[in-house]
Order: structure tokens, then C-alpha cells, then sequence
């Protein structure tokens, strides 16, 4: 059962042959999606993340706070036990951090709507 | 009749599962009911004698996901699920800081949940969370089996950003379980549950570049303390968490790029699929001749590739003594029709139609590694995951129908 991707115009051809092959559908161009490559669409969504949304502050606080921390336990001992646990917390909290980010990224309506149906009119792209 | 299957270390062969009088877990369970035996021959010669037997026969589906913190779990599971169709979302109305992701196929458990010391407990003992005695391997197992057998369980949850452990939350059995953390393949009694195990192995290089990108924008954060961080997490990783590797069906190994010389700023990656050869139900991804070693470089005359263009290998090899095939990419994709050409030499990708690993990564241009191998190979397990699923669920379909028909 071929169907169309996502964000690409197909028109398949019949093609018929005597092995059992799958019809390899002919890719207009201007339909593309390329996200990477393309110029006409926001651009600042496919930046590196890192500057795009800030952490919630509480978070943040803790991340500064661990990392702090993790530095004084390891000044007194670098090899102990519990230098590796606060490094570990400083991971952890990075982590969180980072998730946190994602989350609070702006969820923009029409970008939600047109990831579940890219073939209305008001998602369609259009590349030159 | 049910049927379940059970291997051969001596440990397992009694499959007998007992109601413990009193579960501080917190899981409801049935009754055992039926043993039955019967002996398969596992194709290729390897004689592994499967006792069929017990209770609830297994309805679920599991799949283990190891790899370190910030190496590209979560997107694997974005990826996943959307492979089965939906998107993965927490549970509703629950706990907002939980770490489980339910779709209409798949639920995802993040096996951070099953930290036996919270985070103030592992500061006083001194160990990190990568150690086994900060885990519950005990109640890990015990809650994966139940699952896996179409038990529902009250699973605890871990709070990443209090660092306390939550009151528990229910979790219905799914078709399709995925657990995800740091030791999916550590305890011997969790990995025999396993229906698939995938690690993935990012070397130091990159994991450095990418820990990097994505901490410096935090406040506190410089270059030295994500170096010390990861150093002195290093010990801990090297003894617990990468010797898993030997115990996975699939790995995803990804390395700095062979193409630029002296390049360490991680954007080029060199991806390596290293597949488990001998699996039931799972065929590895292979390049023109099945077997054969392979060195393709597509740009050329058909194709045209911008710097630093896309090498591909493929080939038969041993990691830790298991036989492999190994598929490799190096550089990445600029435009559409680079991956279209690709997809299309590849065999065994398992896809229901012609270009949907392509449909799958354009969908998700998004998410880090799209361009390159990682998201190329992420995708094409997932869909080699769906494929087992669904010989699984034939097989079982088939069992049912020839126990009706008895």
C-alpha cells in the first residue's frame, strides 16, 4: 500500500513490470519540504537550540548551584566518592535543564497543525 | 493454552511465578496456571532449547534502549514512536514531572525510575546514579515481567528536577514497552525479557561537542566544568554502563568524521550500525550483496553531493565475539534527493513502501541529527522494530490458532 510522504507530491506512475516492484513515485520539486536548505520559512526554529529558549529560573538556579558545589567537593578530594556523585548531580540537572528547554520551546499553532496535515492550503511550501 | 518461552540458564528453568503474600511494589497479579514443553532449533546451527511454558503467555512486546546521559534517547524515542504512528505524550493528568511517554502502540519508561537512593541518598553514600547499588534491579525485573505479560503496575517515579522519588503511577501493559536509561541490559534477568536491545555508543569526541552544545547556553556552565563533569563521571560509565554494549542486538556507535581532517567540532559524524547477525526475528540493514564488504561513495555522475560528500561501508565483522554486519555512514545529506538515492540501494529496511525512510526523516527534519547518520540509522531501526513486532505478533497469532485448532 504505497502512500504519499509527507510533504511531497507524488504522482505515481503505474509502472508495470514483471517483478513485484514498488512504484517509484515521481518527486515534483516544488512541494519539498527541505527544511535545511530552504530560505522562505523562519529559519530561527531550526537554529541550534541553544539560544532559543531560555531554562525556567528555578532550574537554572539549581544547575549553578550544583555545579558550585560539585567544584568545592572536588577541590578537597578530585578521586573521593562524592566528587563523582556531585558531578553526577551537575549532569543530571543539565539534563533536566535541557528537557525543560525543549518543553517551553513556543508551541506555534500552525506548525502543529500542519505536522498532521501538510496537504491543506495553509501548510504548503513552496521552494524556487 | 499459553505459551511462553524460556532460556536456557540454569537460573530460569523452573517457570513457576509465585503471588508473594505481601508486594511493597504494589503490582496485581494472577494466577500461574499451565506448563507445557516443546524444543525449537534456533536457525543457524545454534541449538537453544525453549521450554514453552507458564501462566499469561507474553503479550507485550519489550525493547531495551541503553545509553549515557545527553546521547540522544529521547530523540531516538521521538523517532520510534512516530514510526508506530502518533506521537509519544506523558501521561495525562499525572504527575507533570513524570518521565513516562504513552502513545497508542507504545509506552516508554525511563529506567531513572527505578533509583533505589534518591538524589540526597546518593550524595551520601558517594555514588553516582551510573552505579547499580544506586538501582532496584529486584523491582525493575519484577515490574518489566509483569508488564510484559499484560500485567498492569503501580511504577514509582523519579523526580528529575526535585531529585526525590514520587509517589507511584499506574501503567497499563502496552503492545509495545520500551526501557530506556542508563542499565536496560545490566541485570541478566531483565535482558532475557528483552525482545530487542539497542545501545548507543557515542565516543568521547563527540560526546564532549554535543554536551558542549548543549550546556554552554547555561548560566554557570563554561567549558571546564562540563570537562569535569564528564571525567568524573568516566569511571563509573566505563565499569556499569558500557559493557553493555556486548549484550546488544543493535549498536549505534558514532564517531568523529573520517572526511575532514582535524575536525572536532562534532557537525560531520561517521555513524556505524553494528547489527547482531543470527537474530529471529530481526534481518540486518545490508549494502548491494548481502555478506560482502562493501566501500560506496554515491557522489559522482548521478549524484551530486556537496563538501564533505557521504561514504558509505558495509560488511561482515566479530564485535565481542558475536558475529555482525556492520553499516557505516560518513558525512551528511544537503538536500532531498541525496537520501532518496541512498534509501534506494539500501536492502532489508523493512518499509512498507518506497521512500518512507526518507518521509520518516523529512517529518522530523527538526530533530538533531536529521542530516546524518544518527537519524538515518535511528530511523531504520525503527522500522526494523516495528517489522519484529509484527512477526512476533503473527507468530503468536499462529501459536494461538494451532493451540485452538489442537
Amino acid at each position: 500500500m504505497a502512500t504519499a510522504p509527507a510533504g511531497v507530491s507524488t504522482s505515481a506512475r503505474g509502472v508495470v513490470s514483471s517483478k513485484a516492484e514498488l512504484p517509484k513515485p515521481q518527486l515534483s520539486k516544488r512541494m519539498l519540504r527541505l527544511p535545511w536548505a530552504s530560505r522562505r520559512r523562519a529559519s530561527t526554529r531550526r537554529l541550534v537550540l541553544v539560544a532559543s529558549s531560555p531554562t525556567p529560573p528555578n532550574i537554572s538556579e539549581k544547575v549553578v548551584e550544583s555545579i558550585k558545589k560539585a567544584e568545592e567537593t572536588c577541590a578537597e578530594d578530585a578521586a573521593s566518592g562524592e566528587c563523582a556523585a556531585a558531578w553526577d548531580e551537575v549532569e543530571e540537572l543539565s539534563a533536566a535543564a535541557s528537557h525543560a528547554r525543549d518543553k517551553l520551546k513556543a508551541k506555534d499553532p500552525l506548525e502543529e497543525y500542519c505536522k498532521d496535515n501538510p496537504e491543506t492550503d495553509e501548510c504548503r511550501t513552496y521552494e524556487d | 493454552m499459553a505459551t511462553c518461552a524460556v532460556y536456557t540458564t540454569p537460573s530460569l528453568h523452573s517457570c513457576s511465578i509465585t503471588i508473594p503474600a505481601k508486594t511493597s511494589s504494589g503490582f496485581h497479579r494472577r494466577q500461574v496456571i499451565v506448563f507445557t514443553s516443546k524444543r525449537i532449533t534456533e536457525r543457524g546451527g545454534r541449538r537453544t532449547s525453549e521450554v514453552s511454558c507458564s501462566a499469561e503467555e507474553a503479550k507485550t512486546v519489550v525493547i531495551g534502549l541503553a545509553a549515557d546521559s545527553g546521547c540522544g534517547k529521547s530523540t531516538f524515542m521521538r523517532r520510534l514512536t512516530s514510526v508506530f504512528g502518533g506521537a509519544a505524550e506523558p501521561p495525562k493528568g499525572g504527575n507533570p514531572d513524570s518521565n513516562t511517554l504513552i502513545s497508542d502502540t507504545t509506552t516508554v519508561i525511563c529506567l531513572d525510575d527505578y533509583h533505589s537512593l534518591d538524589r540526597t541518598g546518593r550524595k551520601e553514600k558517594g555514588v553516582t546514579a551510573l552505579d547499580p547499588r544506586a538501582n532496584n534491579f529486584d523491582l525493575m525485573f519484577e515490574q518489566v515481567k509483569a508488564l510484559k505479560h499484560g500485567v498492569a503496575v503501580d511504577k514509582p517515579i523519579y523526580n528529575h528536577v526535585t531529585g526525590l522519588l514520587d509517589p507511584p503511577e499506574l501503567i497499563r501493559p502496552p503492545k509495545i514497552l520500551v526501557i530506556e536509561g542508563l542499565h536496560p541490559m545490566f541485570d541478566p534477568r531483565v535482558r532475557q525479557l528483552l525482545d530487542f536491545s539497542i545501545y548507543l555508543d557515542i565516543s568521547n569526541e563527540v560526546k564532549f561537542a554535543w554536551k558542549i552544545q548543549r550546556d554552554m547556553a547555561e548560566r554557570g556552565h563554561s567549558l571546564e566544568s562540563i570537562k569535569a563533569s564528564i571525567e568524573a563521571r568516566k569511571p563509573d560509565f566505563d565499569a556499569y554502563i558500557d559493557p553493555q554494549k556486548q549484550h546488544a542486538d543493535a549498536v549505534i556507535e558514532v564517531l568523529p568524521t573520517q572526511l575532514i581532517p582535524g575536525d572536532n567540532e562534532g557537525k560531520v559524524l561517521r555513524v556505524r550500525l553494528i547489527m547482531k547477525e543470527g537474530l529471529q526475528h530481526f534481518s540486518p540493514v545490508y549494502l548491494f550483496d548481502e555478506g560482502s564488504t562493501i566501500s560506496w561513495i554515491p557522489c559522482g555522475r548521478k549524484l551530486t553531493c556537496s563538501y564533505p560528500g557521504i561514504n558509505f561501508a558495509y560488511g561482515p565483522d566479530t564485535y565481542y565475539s558475536n558475529e555482525v554486519s556492520v553499516l557505516e555512514m560518513d558525512g551528511q545529506f544537503d538536500r532531498l534527493d541525496e537520501l532518496i538515492y541512498v534509501e534506494s540501494h539500501l536492502s532489508n529496511l523493512s518499509t512498507k513502501f518506497y521512500g518512507e525512510v526518507t518521509q520518516q526523516l523529512l517529518k522530523h527534519s527538526d530533530f538533531p541529527g536529521s542530516n546524518n547518520g544518527t537519524g538515518l540509522f535511528q530511523t531504520i531501526v525503527g522500522l526494523k522494530i516495528r517489522d519484529l513486532y509484527e512477526q512476533i505478533v503473527a507468530e503468536r497469532a499462529a501459536a494461538v490458532a494451532e493451540a485452538a485448532k489442537v
